[in-house]
């Protein structure tokens, strides 16, 4: 494993106990980051551009049937499959244990997203439209993606930033919960907590240490940065 | 892993051949290959505090304003609502102030009604057709002829439109939702003395018993319960709240439930009143509770006599023993809580069902107890506007409606069923004030376009708040983008075009003015301060945010309050040729339709199904497969009021018996993205009548459903199938 040169992490917890699937972050995240709106034809091909989604499992059949949900995003692996395959660099990994994705970089030949056992990377097929007075609720902050480019989940690492600056400013490092990305904002149960894996005492590294604790598809070896925390308690179906 | 880490190695070198002195192998790449991360452009934004009211919640808001424009909206941490958090909904009102779409400036119509020909005037012709209008019902000494129709406003809003109409001297003002908590307040009335709102301290339960009341979707206040709920269940050390639901279709909220009871449709009350009825006879009851409320055990015993386990256990189609531990755990778990909800209330015997879950909480001693239920602030509200809306229709029919003056769109929100279409189209003059050519407005003579939420000012009470004064205040965060006007400075300028005495109805200048008058009542600025410094404070925090003391009257059932008894549920369409339920039910993205024009909701996968941008009908897989319907075919929904055309989705979380479909599409115009897309289910439903006159009886019409085709169209984020296999990850 590599030598931990930043002083940070980024990593997430989901705790599926309290997520709901009412789909709040997903939203967040697409008014966040300039997420292309996407028509009917284009998802039905499988060309969603949402860079979160909640995947709903059904289990079991009526009447003991219940539904599941699992947000999945980027899970910012730290042996992540998406990075080697890139020809141009344009999947790397920063030293915060973000996997970032250079769109100027990006020339389209799609094996990031092919390694991706997550599906999480989406793929601009299309230039896509904001319909006038659409454009203005496009954030300056982010780039709109131009066709032919791969795109996905950042763990918003322009708030990341900000908040760095503003911390560097005052001479102190970020504090617990002062960054979080849209969709651990909005989210209204409060499943998806933000921060610092290397700092012990932050709120995600104390609820990482829960049993009810794992990662997807952990087998793979990818290491991931986002933890998911198991459904509990008393269950009758 | 041979090729990937030769990639890797040889991107290092090649990298490292630049640079040297980085600090880790990562960083050698790093600096050389990006310059900015990603192409952020730091700059700073401004926040602006608001509120929001695409649904009657309230949440507070904060918009992030940059260079003149609003580009993303976020939950205000201090409103003691939502705390910072917001649904899907409440962050696509953005898209509302941008929509492509809007109705740039005053219309009128010129073909025929429906027809979606007008031609645009100036807000001078529009204000003087509409006075022109007024005056000639003035002089003909028939005023009572104007009818203005809302939604249920609250506040200033609600006030001045009671004034535009009380000083033009009509008696009609029409205060119909068809989601609206009338239904609630009337039950509290009637078992509590009180029509209070309530308030579910969920956040502190241990046993939490939901009949129907989807409160992580729509249910009174979703997002300040959607919190309550992650904190019943995660937020205490030692104590992980456990979650029933009760109802026929597993809902989005149901889904959270680590029990789902599918009842048989319209027994839900029943059901209370069996588990009340256990709880009685095996004596565990919280005896405090029922003393204060002065209930007799054993004559509340008595008077249940006729909803004993075998009987309860064959009217719900539930086993007993399934009842029979639920009844017991609810009552040994304190603090337990019990909560009725529209799925309950859209039955023919909902205003007595919603009662029998309110008996249960009596009986488990769940009353103004944390973890339990309190009278939730003061907001009084309609308790019958259904009736109201009835009256209404006959007097259009009866062509006594000259003018009607509507903000909202009743002709998508409003079922056919009650005649309210074809009423309408009697009034002679009808104008709307929507924002969007909807349904209403399409139909409507002259249209004064409203300004988009985030360019209006306003009060949005909350109807759901734990106690004391909570008042959010709306401010425009950009300047108008188009030549609207606010519908109430329209109502005021109106009145002043009218002279006389509706011009002195309003004596203040703009609707701000009024605004600030009744928030510096609210506040009583003490002396020394003056009230401009409070109100930019007030602004700053989004409102006026006061949750402590003035804690009501508690709740208590009161000595006149009848034993609930639920009747024998009856349904429109007999059985026979109608063999299936119909369930109507908001959609999460949607709520009453109102969400359909925003393309980020209809981009969005609706939780259960994944489907966007569509309608659907949930079908059980084993009544779809009994007739021949396989996913997404194309099927006839046919109820004895009409049939629609929809593709099926095999939904396993709900009842063989019966079928649901989500309100929120089928809209005639709205814009690009709503316009012609998927179904209105309030077309199907009939009206059942049980004597005593039609009752909002949303869920209680019966259809067969028929396939047509393989041609459904139906896209579905999620792969149906794959989603199925849930032990690939193994949740
Ligand atoms: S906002 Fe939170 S509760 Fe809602 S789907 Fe996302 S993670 Fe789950
Ligand atoms: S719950 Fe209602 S008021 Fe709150 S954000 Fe959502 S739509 Fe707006």
């Amino acid at each position: 494993m590599e030598k931990q040169t930043s002083p940070y992490r980024w990593g997430m917890v989901v705790d599926l106990d309290r997520c709901t699937g009412c789909g709040a972050c997903v939203v967040a995240c697409q008014a966040e980051n300039n997420v292309a709106i996407c028509g009917k034809k284009e998802i039905a091909e499988g060309r969603n551009m949402h860079w979160l989604r909640i995947e709903r499992f059904w289990v079991g059949e009526y009447p003991n049937v219940r539904a599941r949900f699992l947000p999945v995003l980027c899970q910012h692996c730290r042996d992540a499959p998406c990075e080697p395959v890139c020809p141009v660099y344009a999947s790397y990994h920063n030293p915060d244990g973000l996997n970032g994705q250079v769109y100027n970089r990006c020339v389209g030949t799609r094996y990031c997203g092919n390694n991706c056992p997550y599906a999480v990377r989406v793929f601009n097929f299309y230039s896509h439209q904001w319909p006038k007075p659409l454009d203005n609720q496009l954030s300056p902050d982010i780039t709109v993606r131009p066709r032919g480019v791969m795109e996905k989940c950042t763990f918003c690492v322009q708030r990341i930033r900000r908040a760095k600056e503003d911390a560097s400013g005052e001479g102190r490092l970020v504090r617990d919960g002062e960054v979080q990305p849209a969709c651990a904002q909005t989210c209204p149960a409060e499943a998806l907590v933000f921060g610092n894996l290397a700092d012990p005492r932050s709120r995600v590294a104390r609820l990482v240490r829960s049993p009810r604790r794992f990662r997807l598809l952990e087998h793979l070896g990818t290491h991931p940065s986002v933890y998911y925390l198991k459904g509990g308690g008393r269950e009758h179906v | 892993m041979k090729r990937r880490t030769f990639l890797q190695l040889g991107g290092m070198t090649a990298a490292g051949a630049w640079l040297s002195g980085c600090r880790s192998a990562n960083e050698r790449l790093i600096p050389y290959l990006v310059s900015p991360d990603e192409g952020v452009t730091p700059g700073r934004a401004e926040y602006y505090a608001s509120a929001c009211r695409f649904c009657p919640a309230g949440c507070g808001i904060l918009v992030r304003v940059s260079e003149g424009r609003a580009k993303k909206i976020e939950g205000n941490p201090a409103h003691p609502v939502n705390r910072g958090k917001l649904c899907a909904r409440g962050q696509a009102i953005l898209q509302e102030l941008y929509h492509p779409d809007r109705v740039p400036q005053p219309l009128k119509r010129t073909g025929p009604r429906g027809s979606g020909k007008f031609t645009p005037i100036s807000w001078g012709e529009g204000l003087s057709l509409l006075a022109g209008r007024l005056s000639a019902l003035q002089r003909e000494r028939s005023t009572e002829r104007l009818a203005l129709m809302t939604t249920q406003l609250r506040g200033t809003l609600a006030e001045l439109a009671d004034r535009f109409v009380a000083a033009f001297g009509s008696p009609h003002h029409i205060r119909f939702d068809l989601l609206a908590p009338d239904w609630l307040r009337a039950a509290n009335r009637r078992s509590f003395g009180q029509a209070s709102l309530p308030w579910y301290d969920i956040a502190e339960t241990r046993y939490l018993l939901s009949f129907g009341a989807d409160f992580l979707e729509y249910h009174l206040s979703p997002v300040h319960y959607g919190f309550a709920f992650g904190r019943m269940r995660q937020g205490r050390d030692t104590v992980r709240g456990h979650f029933t639901y009760v109802g026929g279709r597993m809902s989005l909220t149901a889904a959270s439930a680590d029990r789902w009871m599918p009842v048989r449709p319209g027994s839900e009350g029943a059901l209370a009143l069996g588990m009340a009825r256990l709880i009685l006879t095996e004596s565990l009851y919280d005896a405090a509770s029922m003393a204060a409320s002065g209930l007799w055990p054993e004559r509340l015993a008595a008077g249940l006599e006729a909803y004993d386990l075998p009987q309860v256990a064959q009217l719900t189609g539930l086993p007993q023993q399934v009842i029979a531990e639920v009844a017991r755990e609810f009552a040994t778990t304190p603090p337990s809580l019990a909560m009725a909800g529209e799925m309950v209330a859209f039955q023919d015997n909902g205003p007595e069902a919603v009662r029998a879950v309110q008996l249960l909480n009596v009986l488990a001693g769940n009353l103004n107890r944390p973890g339990g239920v309190f009278p939730g602030g003061s907001v009084a509200g309609p308790e019958n506007s259904f009736a109201d809306l009835l009256a209404f229709v006959e007097r259009m029919r009866g062509d006594r409606i000259g003018v009607a003056l509507i903000h909202g769109d009743p002709l998508h929100t409003i079922p056919p069923v009650t005649g309210f279409p074809e009423a309408l189209a009697r009034v002679p003059f009808v104008v709307s004030f929507s924002p969007l050519l909807d349904d209403t407005a399409l139909q409507a003579d002259l249209i004064l376009p409203d300004h988009a939420a985030l360019e209006s000012w306003g009060d949005v009470i909350p109807p759901v708040a734990p106690r004391g004064t909570v008042i959010g205040l709306m401010q425009p965060v950009v300047t108008p983008l188009h030549d609207t006007r606010q519908f109430p400075e329209v109502l005021m300028a109106t009145a002043r075009e009218l002279g006389g005495g509706m011009a002195a109805a309003f004596p203040q200048q703009s609707y701000l003015e009024m605004l600030k008058e009744a928030m510096k009542k609210e506040v009583h600025p003490a002396g020394g301060i003056d009230f401009e410094t409070v109100w930019v404070d007030l602004l700053r925090q989004g409102g006026l945010f006061k949750t402590e003391g003035k804690g009501g009257k508690g709740y208590r059932w009161t000595a006149e309050a009848p034993v609930p008894a639920p009747a024998e549920p009856r349904f429109a369409g007999d059985d026979k040729r109608f063999p299936l339920h119909l369930q109507i039910y908001p959609s999460t993205a949607f709520y009453d339709g109102r969400g359909a024009p925003l393309p980020w909701l209809q981009q969005l996968p609706d939780p259960m199904t994944t489907v966007v941008w569509d309608s659907w009908v949930e079908i059980n897989p084993a009544t779809a497969a009994g007739l021949g319907i396989g996913f997404g075919d194309l099927v006839e929904v046919t109820s004895p009021r009409g049939s629609l055309h929809l593709p099926a989705v095999l939904y396993p979380g709900i009842r063989p018996d019966m079928v649901a479909i989500p309100m929120g599409q089928g809209h005639r115009g709205m814009g690009r993205y709503a316009e012609g897309r998927g179904v209105n289910p309030l077309a199907l439903l009939a009206l059942a009548d049980n004597g005593t006159g039609p009752l909002p009886a949303w869920n209680a019409t019966r259809v067969r459903v028929a396939r047509i085709s393989k041609e459904g169209n139906l896209v579905t984020a999620g792969n149906p199938e794959g989603s199925y296999r849930g032990e690939l990850i193994e949740i």
